[in-house]
């Protein structure tokens, strides 16, 4: 099956929050009560009940008193996720052939290490201390629907369709370069923009963490190694110098 | 009959049975997590259980090291030149013919593995503690994640052979995890300063 993808164009997203709603909705997640901070973002951050926000950024320059952009903040549902690849308990974080991050609390341990390993701050935990976190409504697209954040969005700001076609997408609205498509392996969440990422308030190069590489790539092999040839070298010097006798060759 | 010497008392005993049962299910589960052996469900019924097992397992392991503080570290820490000639000749395990200065209580070999043991015990008790208690904090996680498995590759490397020239390589140790005494002719070949100390 093709690889699917979102596609989030921030230049084109008002800030209405649909996306926000119908993603509560599908999910069944309950709303929380959050004080007034003085900004229309609301909340302030992903919760266990919250898989997408739209962050507000407002900045001003000479040329422009107010720009307003809008984001939309969620698991970007990595090819080579970092949670995925640190995750100790099989079968709670896995990919869904649409290439989804998704998640089964059931086998989830608790652990909180996907905390750790993803490069985005995504993983929340949920008051039974398992995760929750956006999984791209895999329960939709495997149905061939859309998932719920962009059947809602009014304008298209947020896409959802093959990856392919959506990169050829942006392309032909002109957009270079697009944040995502070959970071940790090409992502599930593509975006455009218009100025550097950073300016959105995201990471420039995101990454796996390089001790989580190292660990996955270097350290877990060893282990198997190390124990197996400290092993074999036992057994092989049990035959070939054999045991300690008491009869001679000791202290002196 | 044979003359017998102690060199482990009861409490010896029963703590480094304490110590090994616990690595013992630390490793296996260990593997399980990073390995993801679903087979060990037969043993641990689910990996949330088995979470569990590695957790508290971790904790008695922690109090048992802890303990061999006692058993131990006074005589691994009393380092001579004899220690230095015991390096040199390889501990007498590569040469049926080699002589092998005069050992204490511990020899070079069990000094340096009991020292080992204690640094690399601690590192992934103190990680594992971390990863258990701090979740989410992310650079204490990850530098503790990498802490804990860097441990726990030096002590599966080590651990065979320890068990090894406990057993096999060294006829007549095994039992002082069993007795605590062994033969002191047997002392007299592999212990002489210890057997001397005692007035032998």
């Amino acid at each position: 099956m093709a690889k699917k993808a979102l596609l989030i164009s921030p230049e084109l997203c008002i800030g209405c929050r649909g996306c926000q709603t119908a993603c509560k909705s599908w999910n069944q997640l309950s709303g929380t009560k959050t004080t007034n901070r003085g900004s229309y973002e609301n909340p302030p951050d992903l919760t266990p009940d919250l898989y997408n926000r739209i962050r507000y950024v407002e900045m001003s320059s000479e040329t422009n008193i107010m720009r307003w952009l809008f984001v939309s903040q969620r698991c970007m549902h990595c090819d080579d996720a970092g949670c995925i690849k640190i995750c100790p308990a099989p079968g709670a974080l896995f990919k869904t052939k649409e290439g989804a991050v998704a998640f089964n609390k059931e086998k989830c341990i608790g652990c909180k290490l996907c905390v750790a390993g993803c490069p985005f701050d995504v993983p929340r935990y949920d008051e039974k201390d398992k995760i929750s976190k956006c999984h791209l409504c895999s329960d939709r697209i495997a149905e061939g629907l859309s998932p719920a954040c962009a059947k809602a969005c009014p304008t298209g700001a947020i896409a959802y369709g093959d990856r392919d076609s959506m990169i050829n997408r942006a392309k032909g609205a002109g957009y270079q370069k697009i944040y995502g498509e070959t970071d940790l392996g090409g992502l599930g969440a593509l975006y455009v923009f218009k100025d550097p990422p950073k300016v959105y308030g995201m990471i420039e190069k995101p990454a796996i963490p390089e001790t989580v590489v190292f660990w996955h790539k270097v350290l877990k092999p060893l282990t198997y190694i190390g124990l197996g040839g400290a092993v074999a070298v036992s057994l092989l010097h049990y035959v070939a110098v054999g045991p300690k006798k008491d009869e001679g060759g000791e202290e002196k | 009959m044979t003359q017998m010497v102690r060199k482990a008392n009861a409490f010896d005993i029963l703590n480094h049975w304490v110590l090994s049962i616990s690595f013992l299910v630390l490793t296996i589960s260990g593997f399980g997590f990073l390995f993801h052996l679903e087979q060990l469900n037969s043993l641990f019924g689910n990996f949330n259980n088995m979470k569990v097992v590695h957790n508290w397992g971790g904790v008695v392991f922690s109090v048992s090291l802890f303990f061999t503080l006692f058993s131990y570290l006074p005589e691994a820490l009393s380092l001579s030149s004899d220690d230095i000639g015991w390096i040199v000749k390889g501990g007498g395990y590569f040469s049926k013919k080699a002589v092998i200065p005069p050992q204490g209580k511990l020899n070079t070999g069990q000094k340096l593995y009991y020292l080992f043991t204690l640094i690399f015990g601690i590192t992934i008790a103190a990680s594992g503690l971390i990863i258990w208690l701090l979740p989410g904090v992310r650079t204490w996680v990850l530098l503790s994640h990498l802490l804990h498995n860097l441990s726990f590759n030096l002590m599966v490397i080590a651990i065979p052979f320890h068990i090894y020239l406990g057993t096999l390589a060294n006829p007549g140790t095994f039992r002082i995890m069993v007795y605590g005494t062994v033969p002191l002719e047997w002392a007299k070949k592999r212990h002489s300063k210890w057997v001397q100390k005692m007035g032998f």
